[in-house]
C-alpha cells in the first residue's frame, strides 16, 4: 500500500470514528461565543413562588383570583388539585423539598427563591438555581430530542434548543411530572404528569430582565395549552452565589406519618 | 481601628435596616406563625447562620423571671449575606430586642421580623412592613 492510500484510509477510519458524536450535530448551526447574548451575573424571580403567579401584588400561597391563573385541568387533575389544595390548607400537603432529597426540577425549577445564573454556551445552557443546588441543561449543539421511548421519567427531563436571535428557545420532555408524588410546581400541589411537554422561550427584555415564556402542553393533565410567564430581575455586580446544603440545618422536617410539616424547637423537639 | 470596625459594622446595619429584610420561608410554609407581634427582649445565645433557613437562639426572661430560650426563624443565610446579614450580626451574649411573630400555639419559636441592638442600631424594618 502506497502513502497516498495509506492517508486516504486513515482519513476515512477517522471519519468513521468522528460519526458518533458527529451524528447529534446533523449539521444544525452552533451559535459562536460571540453571537450569543450575555446573561452574566446574578439574577432573582421577581414575584412570588406562586408558578403561574397573574400579578406582582397578589398574597401568594392561595388560589385567589388575581394570584393565580387557574390551570387548564382536565376533570381528573383538576380533582388531585383541589384536594391537594384541601391537604395544604390543613398542612398536611408537605413541599417536597421539605425533606431535602430530591430536585425540584423542572418547570418549578422557574419558580424557586434565592439567586440564579443562567449559563450560556455555544453548546449548552445552564440554568443553575442556588435553592435547593438545582441544576438543569439544554444542550443547543444542534442534537434532536430522543424518542419518547428513549426517555424516562427524570425531574427535568430532557431538553434541546436553538437560538433565534437573542432568543433561546428549547423543548422539554421526559418530564416525571406526579408520577411519584415527589414533583410538584409550587406549595399550592400544582401538578402536571408524565405526558408533559414544554416549549419555553427565554430572552432578556431589557438589561436588567429576563423572561421565560412556557407553553405547557400535557394530554393526561391539561385540556389545551397553559401559558405561563416567567421573569428574573439582574442583581447588582459582584454578588456571590453559596451552596445550599437543605439538610445542614433543617428544623423543619416532615412528619411521613401524617405529612405533616413540623416545626423544632430548641430541645430538638417538634414544637406543633 | 477598633473605630474603623465600628463604622463598617454602622454601616453595614444601616444597609441591612435600610433593605427592610423579612424572613423568606423559601423551604417551607409560615404556617404555625401567628399574625400577631410581639416583642421580645434577651439575650443572643446563638445565631444559627445555616441553611435552609437561619434560626436565632435567644434566651428571654418570662414574666416570672425564668429563663425561656426562644427559637426566631429568618432566611437563608445566603439570601441573607447578600443583602449585608454576617455570622456575627447576632453574637452570643449580645442583648436585643426583636420584634417577632410567634407560632399560634404558645410555643417560643416565631419568625423574625426585626432586631434592636442596645446602641439603637437596628436589623430588618422595625416601624411595621
Amino acid at each position: 500500500m502506497n502513502r497516498k492510500k495509506l492517508t486516504i484510509l486513515a482519513a476515512l477510519s477517522a471519519g468513521f470514528m468522528l460519526m458518533p458524536s458527529l451524528s447529534y450535530g446533523e449539521g444544525a448551526a452552533v451559535a459562536s461565543f460571540d453571537k450569543l447574548p450575555d446573561w452574566s451575573g446574578v439574577w432573582s424571580m421577581m414575584g412570588g413562588t406562586i408558578f403561574d403567579r397573574a400579578t406582582q401584588t397578589g398574597k401568594g400561597g392561595s388560589v385567589d383570583p388575581g394570584v393565580r391563573e387557574h390551570p387548564p385541568y382536565t376533570a381528573a387533575y383538576e380533582k388531585k388539585y383541589v384536594d391537594h389544595v384541601a391537604l395544604r390548607d390543613a398542612d398536611r400537603y408537605p413541599d417536597v423539598q421539605t425533606n431535602c432529597g430530591v430536585p425540584v426540577g423542572f418547570p418549578r425549577i422557574m419558580n424557586l427563591p434565592d439567586a440564579y445564573e443562567f449559563v450560556v454556551r455555544p453548546d449548552e445552557f445552564y440554568i443553575i438555581a442556588e435553592n435547593g443546588g438545582n441544576t438543569m441543561r439544554v444542550y443547543t449543539d444542534g442534537r434532536k430530542l430522543p424518542a419518547k421511548e428513549d426517555t424516562w421519567g427524570t425531574y427535568t427531563g430532557v431538553s434541546a434548543g436553538h437560538w433565534e436571535g437573542d432568543t433561546l428557545v428549547w423543548e422539554t420532555i421526559g418530564l416525571k411530572g406526579d408520577r411519584d408524588n415527589d414533583s410538584i410546581l409550587d406549595r399550592t400541589g400544582l401538578v402536571l404528569s408524565n405526558e408533559a411537554k414544554i416549549t419555553t422561550r427565554m430572552r432578556k427584555i431589557n438589561e436588567n430582565t429576563l423572561e421565560a415564556k412556557m407553553v405547557i402542553e400535557d394530554s393526561k393533565a391539561l385540556m389545551k395549552p397553559w401559558n405561563v410567564t416567567k421573569q428574573f430581575r439582574k442583581g447588582k455586580p459582584g454578588l456571590y452565589l453559596y451552596d445550599y446544603g437543605c439538610a445542614e440545618n433543617n428544623r423543619n422536617p416532615v412528619d411521613t406519618k401524617t405529612g405533616k410539616t413540623l416545626v423544632l424547637g430548641a430541645d430538638g423537639k417538634p414544637a406543633n | 481601628m477598633k473605630s474603623v470596625k465600628k463604622v463598617v459594622f454602622a454601616a453595614v446595619a444601616v444597609a441591612i435596616a435600610s433593605l427592610g429584610i423579612q424572613p423568606a420561608l423559601a423551604h417551607h410554609s409560615g404556617a404555625g406563625f401567628g399574625k400577631d407581634m410581639k416583642e421580645i427582649t434577651g439575650t443572643v445565645k446563638e445565631f444559627q447562620f445555616m441553611n435552609p433557613h437561619s434560626w436565632i437562639q435567644v434566651n428571654v426572661p418570662d414574666a416570672n423571671g425564668k429563663m425561656v430560650e426562644w427559637s426566631v426563624e429568618w432566611g437563608s443565610p445566603n439570601q441573607l449575606g447578600r443583602e449585608g446579614v454576617r455570622p456575627s450580626t447576632f453574637s452570643p451574649g449580645a442583648k436585643v430586642t426583636m420584634r417577632v411573630r410567634p407560632m399560634t400555639n404558645g410555643q417560643p419559636i416565631a419568625s423574625f421580623v426585626a432586631a434592636k441592638m442596645p446602641d439603637g442600631t437596628v436589623v430588618g424594618k422595625w416601624d411595621g412592613e
